[in-house]
Formats: structure tokens, sequence, C-alpha cells
């Protein structure tokens, strides 16, 4: 009977979605390193610790109101909260029992209900005894009034904010990759201390006519001198016990230097290592991005146009030189080559990534970076750069979407030259965006002032931009004149005045940057505004 | 101008397309380089072409800069090379139309120090063009059509003739769109000199014999246009 309801619940647990949505919220807030949420309860936490100690310490000497008894009441709660929680989110239970239960039935053995409860005990038992539960139980503790004699474990209150604070992890992380060359010291120093502190018990005791009464006395010398740090309390009177003293200081200072340069060359090791961990949570952090294949001239005055719009994006180059220079103007730079699948995963192909920009010099490694990027991902969109006109075709067929090429670009533009030189000006002048004279496309969103309105009625002239065309998929216009084929869309040049705007139209407008920014701030409010007028309404 | 010679140094990946145009639009040109594998490269594709050391300031003259040439194009691999090209060139015909292309954006400055007309920078373009790609993708074909005409779309500059009704008339009342289905993209008003206004509405100029017009459409509109104004060609 026991064993059935026991199972039941268990299934019930496993099914029900509300389970499991409240225990994934526990689990953002309290373990889930790439949640925000935690972040958030990490802060609070770290606050309510500093806070509670020091409301400790200042009872130590001072009347406190009944406020401060309320305080630790609440910190008390939180923390034996957090550990509940903790050790609830530890394991699942039902899933044991589950697992347990189907195993049994496999096999074709009997299930027994106490090996699965002592299965789920020792489990929670491994919560309960690993480190950073020990010092939270040791944090709660304290609480308890009528055990003064805790306080002692105020301190470790503060050792909570460990868990907190990945700094304080990275520290031990390397600390612990040192273990061997840390207790090797640990057992020379040992060794040096008792050596000394049992010569300077056995020179310097009182029948001699030294200070040192005892062995806890002599331990005690030998710390203080070993560490360089001397107090001078007890001083060597004898001159064995000043051998002796010289002996363990030369000693002592070899002991330092040797643990200094254990944890710098620790830190410098582990250092590179902690560096390709934050660059990663960095791109991690990043939706929408762009992944910039290739560093040179070309990808560099991309990167700067799209760090000056503040768009996320992520440099991959091979040579050291280029990634430095990314480094040094503060891009995400992965120094690795892009042609590999596991770089241009680590670069967030499948996750954040919308764009693949490949703007190498060398068109074969153009080619291998789209072919890998479409492999990797069908759906996203490929803009590459061809420098030499037969390699087009091929870059089409591994299934780049735009390509660009800057010699031909600059080829037609020297054309242009010879017979129309003032139409070089002007493509010269457009093509830079230098003269903040441009081409700017504007979309007409729903339920702005121009949606459902005439070109004649909307009179662009008055905000100095002027319409050059509009680019629309709406079927609406299909009879309208001038109409160019644009990928699945159309663009209509120069429209005529009686042809209405619809949602999803695309302006194209010649007109400085303010112009056209005035233009879309107007878009944007009225759109904003006949929203609320027909939510208030 | 059409029938002057136009020298291209340099016969490589960054003037293919040019050269091309170039014959296409019939424009008499020679192809020289200082390297002999580039040269028998070019005469198989049946190109004009003459090994030349760009350095020999006699080899520049006895090529025809400063007589025959008129245009000369510096599209040598290194910025250094085509400074110095620049610099000769220059030395040897003061109205010689030079343009240069450019690698590295500090090398602009020394090339218009040297005395290039213009300058191309293929990169920046390249980039500019990526970056609208990625922001406003639907403009680009756009750019691509009305900047180089590619299909029926074209830029065309328009100088406006002797007796031309246009001459004395205001920009604003120039209603191409209307009339003539044409773009109006900019004005040089020689009273002011020639730089490009382009047109935005925020100033209106006088049309003299001699402006020059800048105006988007279709090459039909463009030709009825041309006409009607009086233009010959």
């Amino acid at each position: 009977m026991l064993t059935r309801l026991t199972l039941y619940l268990a299934y019930s647990f496993k099914t029900s979605t509300r389970y499991q949505i409240i225990k994934t919220f526990f689990y953002d807030l309290l373990e889930n390193p790439h949640s925000r949420l935690k972040s958030g309860f990490d802060v609070f936490m770290i606050v309510l610790v500093i806070s509670s100690v020091f409301s400790l310490i200042y009872e130590v000497q001072n009347e406190v109101g009944i406020w401060a008894v309320y305080f630790e009441h609440f910190v008390v709660f939180i923390f034996i909260s957090e550990y509940l929680l903790r050790a609830w989110l530890y394991s699942d239970i039902h899933n044991l029992i589950i697992k347990h239960y189907e195993n049994s039935e496999y096999l074709g053995i009997p299930f027994r209900l106490h090996k699965v409860f002592t299965l789920i005990i020792s489990s929670k038992l491994s919560y309960i005894f690993s480190p950073s539960a020990i010092i939270d139980i040791l944090a709660i503790l304290p609480g308890y009034r009528p055990l003064r004699i805790l306080r002692i474990f105020l301190i470790f209150r503060l050792f909570k904010l460990l868990r907190y604070s990945q700094s304080t992890q990275m520290f031990i992380g390397v600390l612990s990759s040192k273990r061997f060359e840390l207790t090797t010291l640990a057992f020379l120093m040992g060794f040096l201390i008792f050596i000394a502190s049992t010569a300077i018990y056995m020179f310097e005791n009182q029948n001699m006519g030294g200070q040192i009464t005892d062995l806890y006395d002599a331990f005690y010398w030998a710390v203080v001198t070993i560490s360089t740090v001397g107090y001078g309390d007890i001083t060597p009177a004898t001159t064995g016990g000043r051998l002796v003293t010289t002996a363990l200081i030369i000693s002592g200072l070899g002991v330092l230097a040797f643990f200094t340069s254990i944890i710098v060359a620790a830190f410098n090791e582990k250092m590179s290592e902690f560096q390709d961990e934050r660059l990663q949570v960095r791109i991690e952090k990043c939706t929408n991005s762009t992944i910039l294949c290739g560093f040179g001239r070309v990808g560099q005055e991309i990167a700067q146009q799209l760090y000056a719009t503040k768009l996320n994006f992520v440099v991959i180059d091979q040579n050291e030189q280029h990634i430095a220079l990314a480094q040094k103007k503060g891009y995400i730079a992965l120094h690795d080559d892009a042609t590999k699948n596991t770089v241009l995963e680590q670069a967030g192909i499948n996750h954040g990534a919308n764009t693949i920009l490949c703007t190498t010099g060398d068109d074969v490694t153009n080619v291998y970076i789209t072919l890998t990027s479409r492999y990797l991902n069908p759906d996203i969109n490929i803009i590459s750069r061809a420098n030499r006109e037969d390699n087009v075709k091929k870059l089409y067929q591994a299934g780049a979407n735009y390509i660009v090429q800057p010699f031909t670009a600059a080829g037609l533009l020297a054309v242009e030259y010879i017979g129309q030189p003032v139409a070089f000006e002007a493509i010269h002048g457009i093509l830079h965006d230098n003269k903040d004279v441009q081409i700017e496309a504007l979309t007409i969103s729903k339920n702005c002032f121009l949606d459902g309105i005439s070109l004649k009625e909307a009179n662009f002239d008055q905000y100095k931009a002027r319409l050059m065309g509009i680019v629309s998929a709406n079927p609406i216009h299909a009879k309208r004149r001038n109409r160019y084929k644009l990928r699945n869309q159309h663009f209509y040049f120069n429209p005529d005045p009686k042809f209405v705007l619809h949602e999803g139209d695309i302006l194209v407008l010649f007109g400085r940057q303010l112009s056209v920014d005035h233009l879309q701030d107007l878009i944007e409010t009225s759109r904003l505004r006949r929203k609320t007028r027909w939510t208030t309404n | 101008m059409d029938n002057e010679l136009i020298a291209i140094f340099g016969y490589n990946s960054m003037s293919f397309e040019l050269i091309a145009q170039l014959i296409e639009k019939q424009n008499p040109l020679v192809i020289l380089d200082d390297d002999p594998i580039k040269i028998e490269q070019a005469e198989q594709k049946n190109l004009p072409t003459q090994l030349l050391d760009y350095r020999q300031d006699n080899d520049l003259i006895s090529l025809g800069i400063g007589s025959e040439v008129k245009t000369l194009f510096c599209f040598l691999e290194h910025d250094s090379e085509n400074v110095f090209l620049t610099l000769s060139a220059r030395a040897l015909d003061k109205q010689l139309n030079i343009i240069s292309i450019v690698n590295d954006p500090d090398a602009a400055e020394k090339l218009l120090a040297a005395g290039a007309n213009k300058i191309i920078d293929p990169y920046e373009i390249c980039s500019n063009k990526v970056y609208q790609l990625l922001t406003k993708p639907s403009i680009t074909w756009i750019l691509d059509q009305a900047v180089f005409g590619r299909a029926d779309l074209h830029m065309a500059e328009i100088t406006i003739p002797v007796h031309s009704v246009l001459d004395q008339t205001l920009t604003s009342q120039l209603s191409l769109n209307k009339r003539y289905n044409l773009f109006l993209v900019g004005v040089v008003d020689k009273e002011l000199g020639d730089k490009l206004y382009f047109s935005l509405g925020e100033q209106d100029h006088t049309l003299d014999v001699g402006d020059i017009l800048v105006i988007l459409g279709a090459n039909r509109d463009i030709r009825k246009f041309k006409k009607e104004i009086g233009v010959f060609e």
C-alpha cells in the first residue's frame, strides 16, 4: 500500500508541470550560473550577510533595539529557506524512486521501499556534508540565542560570501590546482617549525636562562619567526638560541619565497583560462550578433561601424596582431581559425548569432567559412567578400546570401569618373556616408501617422527628406509604374502622388541623417500614441 | 574626352573590372605593368598592353603622358608605387586626370598631396556595403542599381547646353519627378564653383548654361529628358 502511494506520488510529481515550473524557478534563482535571477539573488545575499555581520558586531558593545532582533530573525529565516531549497534542488527524489522502480521491473526483482529510502537519504546526506552546505549551516547556528558559544561561528557567515562571488571561487580554483606543491610546502614548513621549536625549547627554556616556559611558547615563537613577523616578545638570550633563530629566519625567507612563487605561477597558468571563460560568458550574453571572420582592413572598418551603432559582434582571426588590435579596441575577439566548426560554435553560430561575415582577403578561406557556416546553421545570413569575379559563383554555391566585391565596386566607380565626373562625386558622397547625405530606409509601422496616407498628403519635402522610391512586397501596389524586381519584393521608383502607403512598406529616402532620424522619431511616437489612445478607449 | 587615351597602371584583380568596363564602353586604353608575366596574361586576352617601368620618366613620356594620355589610373598593388607614379605623372602634366586606388587609409592624404585628383578606397567601399547589407538590406540593391547602373536605373550627369529651355530656371521649378519621371540627385552651380550641391530642398539654384544636373532614372527617361532640353549626343 505504502509502496503504491509512494510510486503514485513520484509519478504525479514527474508529470506535474506546475511542480517543474516551480523547481526551474528556484534552480534559476539559486544554482543556474547563466540566469540573471541568480546574479540578482547573489547580490542580495551578499548585502544580507555583510549587514547581518555588522549588526552582530555592533551588538557586542552597544545596546540595540527590537529592530535588530527582527532583522536577525529575518536573516536566519532567509538562510534556513535557502539551505532547505538547496537541499531540495540537490537531487530529485521522485526521479530516484521512479528510476529504481523501473530498474527493478526490468530486472524482475521485487521493489523494496527501504532500499530507495536509503538511496534518497544518502543523496541528501552527501548534500549536507558538502563543504558549502556545512558553511551554510554554520552561518545559521549563531542565530540560536541559547547557544552563545556559537557566536564564534559568526565568521562563517562571511565564508558564505564565497558562494556568491566568482573571484573567490577563482582563487580557490587556483589553490586547488597547486595542491601538490602546497602540500609539499606545508610539510616542509611543519618540519621546520617542529625542529625550530624543539631546538629553541632546549636552548631557551627557563632552566637555561631563556624566556620559553613550555612547548607552546616554543611553537608560537617558531611561527612568529618563520613568517618573518618577529614580534620580539620572546627573544633568544643564549648563543644556541640565536643560532637557531638565524637559521630559522633564513629558511623562513626561503619558505615565503617558495609560497609566493607557487601562487604567482598558478595564477599565470590559469589566467588565460579565466580570460577564455570570461570571453565565453560575454559571447553567450550576445543576442542578434554578427560573427566577423577576418579582421583585416575590411573587417576593421566594419567592426568600427558596428561598434559605433552598438551592435553585438564577435571577431575571429588567426593573426595575433589583428586580435591584439581588436582587444585593444574593446571588441570581443577570438584568436582562432574560423574554418573550424568548434570555433564558429564557440562564437555563437547556433545561439545568438544571426549573420556571418567572411571578410578575409583570401577567397579560398571565405568559401570554406561560408560552407562550414551553412552546414552548421542552414538559416543563418551569410555575407561574403569575393576578391575575384570567378569566385562569386562558388561562394553562392557554398551558401552565401550576399556577396560583396571590393575591387569590382572600385572598378565601377573609377569608370564612372571617365564619362561623368560629377555623378562620380555624387556616388562617392553617398557611398561614403561622409557628408551625412545618404540613402536611408524607413519602414512604415502599423498605426503610424503615415499608414494609409497618400504620398501627396504625406509631403516628405516638409521634412527636408526626398523620397526616391518605395520597397514593398504588398500586392496592392502591383499595378503601379516604375516597378523593379527586388528578390521577393518590388522597388517602386519615383512613385506618383496617389501612391498610398501601407504597413510594411519601406520608404527609400534621400536626405541628411538629421531629417531621416526626425522622420523616424515621428513614425515611432505616432505609432505609440495611437496605440495608447486605442487601449485607453 | 571619349577619344582620349586612358592609361591603366597595374594588371591585377583590382583593375580587372575597370578594364572590362572601359572596353565595354569602347574607350581607347592601354594597360601597363612592369611584370612580363602579367603583360603576357593580358595579351592572351587581346588587351592593348605594354611592358613599362613606371619608375622611368622617359618611359612615361614616350607612353604619352604630357601629350595624348588624358587620364591615368594608378592601380598598382602598393600604395608607395601609386604615390611614386602619381608624383612622376603630375610633374610631367599639370592637367592630367589622375585616379588612384588606396590600400591604407593613411596613404590617402599622401596620394592627394602627390597630385592625384581622386582616390578610391576599395576596402572602405566594401566595408560600407557590408554594413549596409547588415543594417538596411532592402536598399543595398537600390544603391547598387542607382550607383552603378547595372540594371535599367542609372545615374547620369547632364550639362545645360546653350539655348536650353532650362536656362534661368530655378531648381525648385524643375519638377523632374513629375514631368520626366527622374530623380534629381544634385546640382553643380557654376556661379558657386565646382561643388556638387545635393538636392535636399535646402537651397534653390538658378540654372545657367554650363551648370550640371545629376539625375537618376531609367535610361529611356534620361534620353527623353536630354532631347527635350536640347542636349545632342
